[in-house]
């Protein structure tokens, strides 16, 4: 039970917990999983649980700065044996406790080592106890391809972490980690995905375009140049009957990095997201605000607040990039490195871009619909659908889910503008802003407090942190 | 106008459509049982007959839309209030414009269905993820354990999610009880039936035996829960927003609490 405990502990900082994205009727002996996910609860922080999230070890040989489990750090340290965890998500699985396994570890003695206990468990997951949940699994840079490929082939989801969202932060607090080490992976696995042809890429974003064919194979520079080099195939070859469709990671890829140690602005993050997105077509970036567990001269003070809002405000823009249509270099095209604190960034955007409204949503396009702010793909869809039928009347929009406090100030109806007298910018803002004080407030109504050093060890003492 | 009183069963609302049709118009149909006559009309206990029922249900398939009629049986699945006069004035709608109904969204007629069609999804939902079985010693002694769950949905949504669990633990018999409706599914193999169940007809009475490691079990997933949560993070009304406090009776990470 303490090991549970101590290897929760230092998985917790891992950001992904969705089980999406493979859809897989029952076989095996136990086990499906299902295209939306599902989540099974939720912890005293409001993160979803759906999968079991441990290390495998936390015993680690790195010193990344940020970590828990950084080899310097004086925590417990555990691990599992790869039987004991398979049979442990076995049984959680069968209560309905979770949807599966998120399997990630902190480096033991070396990347190669670590992966071919993490791929022991997977294996007897699978084939042992014909488990067929979803398997999310965390791929330690510089693993050798044979064995990536092999974790690939049990797993549902694979992910590598950036880790930092700059190659200087990087190079800064994870010394021991090389971008090229963390790309290397990366692209495998989209050029596998490719092989078996189920490529999907993120949200929306390359909709209707075909991605599996050997244009986006990705090359030795890293970009799609549809030569598929030896070096890259030569590990394929190795498995050559599991190439069917389907037969890698299902899920596809994602990777996680921190926001809030270095000193990026909201600006080259997202283009970081962007560049993920577009070479590798990974399904998403995890962000997660960085939360002193270390001390460390190079990184915030102990006391500083996560940056929970700044996180919030770019997942909305990460949201706006793969199902919206929308561009980085869009986004702060006008302005700023920063996203708005207060206003989420498809509001600040329609502010900077006022040119383009009011939109009258009789006549507009899909695309210009999902650009309104307060209307999203059900409610873009169901104006769509009604039009066909009927005018939409502002009546109606309401009733298809559209966010009208927000979206009034951009729409016409019919011809018919409902927002304030006045279409200016400032205008809209102030009354969104006085609308909104009142909503986010509550948002973070447990808003983080500056508090001091021995308090703060004593809530982290009590959560077993240390 | 007659107030039609119907049994609660599906069949038995259908029916009630018929006589809007061939006997009287309805002023409303309601359940027998809870049904408070009023001064204005007069009511009839409409008895199910099946041949009747099976021509309107045909009749919403083919006239309005398969899509429709499962949006009229969800609806019937729920625990709310009034739900028959809001399917009835559906149904009367659907018959006269046809399958694009599916599309009108904005109609008041339409929007409520759908309100309440939403809502029996969202338990739906709801149950595959909160469903908390416990593994129970089954009858015979070295035969296959029995995972036995305990739900009181507000909806009647036992139906719908049998297929998921039916599925997902094929090799498992399974039973999830609803207690508050004193049915459960019993599903085995792929198999799954609804059936009633109190719990009395078992033959200790008191319900089953859990296993050896059962509560070990409960215990690591409890620790886990606690463990998993960033402390610095601590937002229990997000935390509530996705996991009602309705439902935390039956889990069993926050029952003890």
């Amino acid at each position: 039970m303490q090991k549970l405990q101590i290897l929760a502990d230092s998985a917790k900082y891992d950001v992904s917990c969705s089980s999406s994205g493979a859809s897989r009727a029952a076989g095996g002996r136990m086990g499906s999983t299902h295209t939306s996910g599902i989540c099974h609860s939720w912890g005293a922080d409001g993160r979803c649980i759906s999968l079991l999230k441990v290390l495998l070890t936390n015993k680690c040989v790195y010193n990344c700065e940020y970590c828990v489990n950084r080899r310097t750090n004086d925590v417990p340290r555990e691990s599992f044996e790869p039987d004991e965890l398979a049979r442990l998500t076995v049984e959680f699985y069968r209560r309905n406790y979770i949807e599966g396994l998120f399997l990630s570890s902190a480096v033991e003695v070396s990347p190669d080592y670590t992966a071919e206990r993490i791929l022991q468990c997977l294996e007897l997951l699978r084939y042992k106890y014909g488990f067929m949940g979803y398997i999310h699994a965390k791929v330690i840079p510089g693993v050798s391809q044979e064995l990536l490929h092999r974790i690939g082939l049990v797993a549902d989801r694979l992910s590598v972490n950036v880790e930092m969202p700059s190659r200087e932060s990087l190079a800064a607090f994870a010394p021991q980690k090389k971008v090229e080490q963390i790309f290397a992976p990366m692209k495998q696995i989209t050029n596998t995905l490719i092989e078996t042809r189920s490529l999907k890429g993120p949200g929306t974003m390359f909709k209707g375009q075909r991605l599996n064919d050997a244009s986006n194979y990705l090359g030795p520079a890293g970009l799609a140049d549809g030569a598929a080099e030896d070096s890259v195939t030569s590990a394929l070859s190795l498995a050559k009957g599991a190439r069917r469709k389907g037969s890698f990671a299902a899920a596809g890829q994602t990777t996680q990095m921190i926001i809030g140690a270095g000193n990026e602005s909201d600006a080259s993050i997202l283009a970081t997201s962007e560049n993920l997105y577009r070479t590798f077509k990974m399904k998403r970036v995890y962000y997660s605000a960085y939360i002193p567990v270390v001390d460390s001269p190079i990184l915030p003070d102990k006391s500083t607040a996560p940056p929970l809002r700044r996180e919030h405000r770019i997942y909305q823009a990460d949201w706006l990039l793969r199902f919206y249509g929308f561009t980085v270099s869009e986004l702060f095209k006008s302005g700023g490195e920063n996203l708005d604190p207060d206003l989420d960034p498809k509001v600040t955007w329609a502010l900077r871009n006022l040119d383009e409204f009011p939109i009258e949503v009789n006549t507009a396009s899909y695309e210009q619909l999902m650009r309104i702010p307060g209307i999203g793909h059900l409610s873009a869809k169901r104006i769509m659908r009604q039009r066909r039928f009927a005018a939409v009347r502002f009546d109606d929009l309401k009733k298809m889910g559209v966010v009208i406090k927000r979206a009034k100030y951009f729409v016409l109806c019919c011809g018919r503008y409902y927002g304030d007298r006045s279409f200016a910018p400032e205008t809209i803002k102030n009354s969104l802003l006085q609308m909104e004080s009142g909503l986010q407030l509550s948002m973070f109504d447990n808003d983080w407090k500056r508090i001091e050093e021995g308090e703060r060890r004593e809530k982290l003492a009590a959560a077993g942190v240390i | 106008m007659t107030d039609y009183l119907y049994d609660g069963t599906f069949e038995g609302l259908l029916t009630c459509v018929y006589h809007h049709y061939y006997t009287d118009k309805a002023s409303g149909i309601y359940p027998k049982e809870s049904y408070q006559p009023s001064l204005l009309n007069g009511y009839m206990e409409v008895e199910t007959e099946q041949d009747k029922s099976d021509r309107v249900y045909e009749a919403i398939a083919y006239k309005i839309s398969d899509y429709s009629l499962r949006l009229i049986y969800r609806a019937y699945l729920s625990g709310i209030d009034g739900k028959e006069n809001v399917i009835l004035r559906y149904i009367l709608l659907g018959f006269r414009i046809g399958p694009s109904i599916g599309s009108m969204h904005s109609l008041p007629e339409v929007k409520a269905l759908e309100d309440i069609v939403r809502k029996v999804g969202n338990e739906r939902e709801r149950m595959l993820q909160f469903v908390r079985f416990e593994v129970m010693e089954g009858p015979i002694a070295g035969g296959p354990q029995i995972l036995y769950a305990k739900i009181e949905p507000e909806h009647d949504v036992i139906a719908l999610v049998a297929h998921h669990f039916s599925e997902r633990f094929k090799h498992d018999p399974v039973i999830i009880h609803d207690i508050g409706r004193a049915k459960a599914i019993v599903a085995f193999e792929g198999d799954w039936y609804v059936t009633d169940f109190d719990g009395t007809h078992l033959p200790d009475g008191s319900g089953f035996i859990m296993s050896e490691d059962e509560l070990s079990y409960q215990n690591l997933w409890r620790t886990y829960f606690d463990h998993i949560a960033i402390k610095e993070r601590i937002n229990p009304r997000c935390q509530k927003n996705h996991m009602p406090v309705r439902y935390w009776k039956h889990l069993t990470e926050v029952n003890g609490i």
